[in-house]
């Protein structure tokens, strides 16, 4: 694996995967739906922009002059996709021909902005109907007005996408400033794996960086926050859809403030462990909750952690929420964590990361999260070592408490 | 397809990378691709059964029961409790359907002990467990235990109901359902409520014994393992299948209708706009590759047809496509569009199939399609589920083309190749899920 710096600060990686077919590269900034506040670096002002501007931009990114820049991958026989995230947008291509071309594609299609009112406009109704195909989605509700419930400000509470008000208010002007903020390379990260020849691709993309005049670090971005207090907004939100039985998602919020690098690492192992073994398929609480029809095959509980917010989640249909959250509020606290439990997840979790070698998609989706929270991929394997049993004990009576969950249920429209 | 699963014969040598080494003898079959590319191992296996509206539903609980426990590991807990040993082992059991057959299959995915801590040795342990749970499920008293049953009649009805919460999937299925009119591939895989109902222990366990030793069965694996290993622990385990079984060929999918509008209303934020299309041609026919590019052209990709006229000219949608099933021969249009525009969409659609139609196909868009589709074919090879779900589908269809041969076969499509098979394209069912009080006005333009 080959891994530098480049003179503007991007950072680029790539891993070689000899007998792989498929190249993969993804080119990412740490930028998402969360950045809604912040000072531009050409002019020093503040500014405060509408609500899933980042998720635009990404969409708009694809628009040039001479027009769609999926055509230009097309022509190589290569895939191109983009997603925005809370905390970041990622641009990719996937290849099994030509990687230098579609590199050169990719580096351009990022860096090369070009929006009008024109295509602008024309975006407003392809969103629109993006985000009313999710509002017909119980699982994206459900978990988006769980967010609403944890957080009182933090912006992690609003959907990723904005809305259809926000979004119409968007214009090249704003998306431009944020466009100068955000995607400058020493705020983003360029992965590559695949059969390739790490020295030649590192060489093409020095050079294309040169070539575009991006010899210069910019330096830290001033972005603004407003602080999260530490209790839920709401303990119970509900929404009536129709869908054939209530749907739950139970969440705990974990105040973390400002969390980076090996400290956010080591709570997100643990954490991690730590839901194996209360509520794992192997526990025995999880028997229990299905032996009595409250969840289905499909439940686990996952922690999230991000630089300014974390929360654990867990649900799925459940006849009866009340009684699902009752159970879980009294069990969870109480549930003996044995060092067999941990060991045997700790194997468990072993087995997963291993395994993300498989698919160059899931590996690079991993590096470039762990990267914009300052974690190295390859200290996993010694923080998963380190867990111990009186650790994910401290973290469980730390973490799940009553004061930190809020429940949210779509139910049926009959009920 | 000829005979089914008696047909199914030895592979002939190839040596596309893509290729699996086996064969099948008195229906049981065991393909392997031995490899050392992956960080895993997996295993697959799959008992073939007919799928029937009495039948579908006990089939359905037999890979529920499966999962519940076997004679080693008699409940949910100790399996589970041995996959988390086995370095989180992914294991899975399901019913799926493949045109008008319903498939019992069993899934397990293990990290490759090469890249574990010590090296330890997960096929053997793998390959013992799938047997195991597969032939030696955990019984009380001779049937699967009363409460286990009870337990997995809720959740397959709860699943049945739960279709009605993802809207695409709810109205892809409601086309099916309309263009089947009865017939098998129209059914769900899991049955229906009222025959869950009525299920009782005894004719679950019934229906696993008979599957189990009657229906044939295939077997594969991908990674690096031993193909004659795994295949002695295969034979070892399952007795050959009675010499007359076999799978009743599948048969092609005539179209029933023509342009038959179905509207349903429900609390909606977004119409669900579906057009089912018979196309005449299947996996192993010689037009299959032109009916590819066909649809590939008109709505594969994001520079076909459809996603430019409807998504990016037009704002009318976030995503439009088009998807062929290979197995039952027929094509599937899908949008999702304001209740309003109807109408819109439905004459672009139109106008995009009918373009088609009179080969108004640039050279462009065939290069991309090919262009696409190649790359989307050699990376097969790059997932083990991906390999041995194409591998599978050759199998049960009696044919079909590998990527080595079926890249050069796309390349020599012509225009004229895709105007013919554009003849016996033929729109069967509109299908629009609509928000309520919208239907009423709903009516097709004509053809």
């Amino acid at each position: 694996m080959v891994r530098t710096t480049l003179p503007s600060g991007l950072r680029v990686v790539v891993m070689p995967r000899p007998g792989q077919r498929r190249t993969y590269a993804t080119f990412a900034t740490y930028y998402g739906s969360i950045d809604s506040h912040f000072r531009v670096p050409t002019t020093g002002a503040d500014l405060e922009v509408p609500d899933g501007i980042a998720h635009f931009l990404e969409h708009k990114m694809f628009a040039k002059p001479e027009g769609d820049v999926m055509d230009q991958f097309a022509a190589l026989g290569a895939s191109t996709n983009a997603y925005t995230e809370y905390l970041t947008t990622s641009y990719l291509f996937s290849t099994t021909d030509r990687v230098a071309e579609c590199l050169a594609i990719l580096m351009d299609l990022v860096q090369r902005p070009h929006f009008t009112e024109e295509n602008v406009h024309k975006e407003q109704g392809i969103i629109e109907q993006e985000l009313r195909m999710y509002l017909d989605m119980p699982g994206d509700r459900v978990h988006s007005n769980l967010m609403r419930a944890l957080y009182q400000k933090h912006p992690v509470r609003l959907d990723i996408g904005g809305s259809v008000a926000s979004i119409r208010t968007i214009t090249p002007d704003v998306l431009y400033r944020c466009y100068e903020t955000f995607y400058h390379p020493s705020n983003m990260l360029l992965f590559v794996v695949g059969d390739v020849d790490p020295q030649a691709i590192m060489d093409q993309i020095a050079e294309a960086q040169r070539e575009k005049g991006l010899t210069e670090s910019q330096g830290e971005i001033v972005r603004y926050l407003p602080d999260e207090p530490a209790p839920v907004a709401e303990p119970w939100v509900e929404q009536v859809m129709p869908v054939s039985l209530p749907l739950v998602t139970i969440g705990y919020k974990d105040p973390v403030g400002r969390l980076a690098g090996a400290e956010l690492l080591t709570r997100e192992v643990v954490s991690d462990v730590m839901w194996g073994v209360l509520l794992g398929k192997a526990s025995p609480l999880w028997s229990r909750l299905y032996e009595e029809g409250l969840i289905n095959d499909r439940f686990g509980a996952h922690y999230t952690a991000a630089t300014t917010y974390a929360y654990s989640s867990m649900g799925g249909e459940t006849p009866d929420p009340e009684r699902l959250a009752e159970v879980l509020a009294e069990e969870l606290p109480r549930v003996a964590i044995t060092a067999e439990d941990v060991e045997r997840q700790k194997k468990s979790q072993w087995g997963g990361f291993a395994t993300l070698f498989n698919s160059p998609g899931d590996l690079a989706y991993q590096y470039n999260a762990w990267h914009f929270r300052g974690v190295d991929l390859f200290q996993f394997s010694d923080a998963l070592a380190r867990v111990s049993a009186k650790e994910v004990e401290a973290r469980r009576d730390e973490h799940v408490q009553l004061a930190h969950r809020a429940v949210s249920v779509i139910r049926p429209e009959s009920a | 397809m000829g005979e089914g699963v008696r047909g199914l014969g030895q592979d002939k040598p190839n040596h596309d990378p893509n290729a699996f080494v086996g064969g099948t003898e008195h229906g049981i079959g065991v393909y392997t691709q031995a490899t050392d590319r992956f960080k895993t191992i997996s295993l697959h296996a799959v008992w073939l059964t007919t799928l029937t509206e009495g039948a579908a539903s006990v089939t359905a609980l037999v890979p529920s029961l499966l999962r519940r426990g076997a004679r080693r590991w008699p409940d949910w807990r100790s399996m589970e409790m041995r996959l988390e040993e086995l370095y989180g082992a992914a294991f899975r059991a399901a019913v799926e359907k493949v045109g008008d057959q319903q498939l019992v299959s069993c899934h397990l995915e293990i990290p490759d002990g090469r890249f574990l801590p010590g090296h330890p040795d997960t096929l053997s342990a793998g390959i013992e467990f799938l047997n195991h749970v597969m032939s030696e499920p955990h019984l009380v008293d001779g049937t699967f235990p009363a409460e286990a049953v009870a337990q997995e009649k809720e959740t397959l009805t709860r699943r049945i109901q739960g279709i009605i919460n993802d809207k695409a999937q709810y109205a892809t299925m409601r086309l099916m359902q309309v263009m089947a009119e009865g017939r098998p591939f129209g059914l769900s895989r899991y049955g229906r409520v009222e025959d869950v109902a009525a299920l009782t222990p005894r004719m679950v366990t019934e229906r696993y014994r008979e599957v189990s030793r009657e229906a044939p069965l295939l077997f594969f694996g991908v990674g690096a393992l031993d193909a004659a290993a795994l295949e002695r622990a295969v034979r070892q385990t399952w007795q050959s299948r009675p010499a007359d079984v076999g799978m009743p060929p599948m048969a092609p999918v005539p179209g029933l209708h023509q342009r038959k509008l179905v509207v349903d209303e429900q609390e909606v934020n977004q119409g669900k706009l579906n057009l089912g299309y018979t196309t005449g041609a299947r996996l192993p026919d010689r037009d299959y590759p032109a009916l590819m590019m066909y649809a590939g052209i008109l709505g594969g990709f994001s520079h076909s047809k459809l996603f430019v006229n409807v998504r990016e000219k037009a704002s009318l949608a976030y995503y439009a496509y088009a998807r062929v099933d290979g197995v039952l021969g027929l094509m599937h249009i899908g949008a999702g569009i304001e209740f309003k525009d109807f109408s819109e969409a439905m004459r672009i659609i139109e106008q995009q199939v009918a373009d088609m139609a009179a080969g108004h196909i640039t050279e462009q868009e065939m290069d991309f399609t090919r262009r696409g589709y190649v790359t989307s074919l050699k990376t097969t090879e790059d997932a083990p589920g991906s390999l041995i779900g194409m591998q599978m589908q050759r199998l049960l269809m009696g044919g079909g083309l590998l990527p080595g041969d079926l890249i050069p076969a796309l390349e020599r499509v012509t225009i004229r190749d895709i105007t013919r098979v554009a003849e016996s394209v033929s729109l069967d069912t509109v299908y629009f899920l609509t928000a309520k009080g919208e239907g009423h006005d709903v009516r097709l333009p004509l053809s």
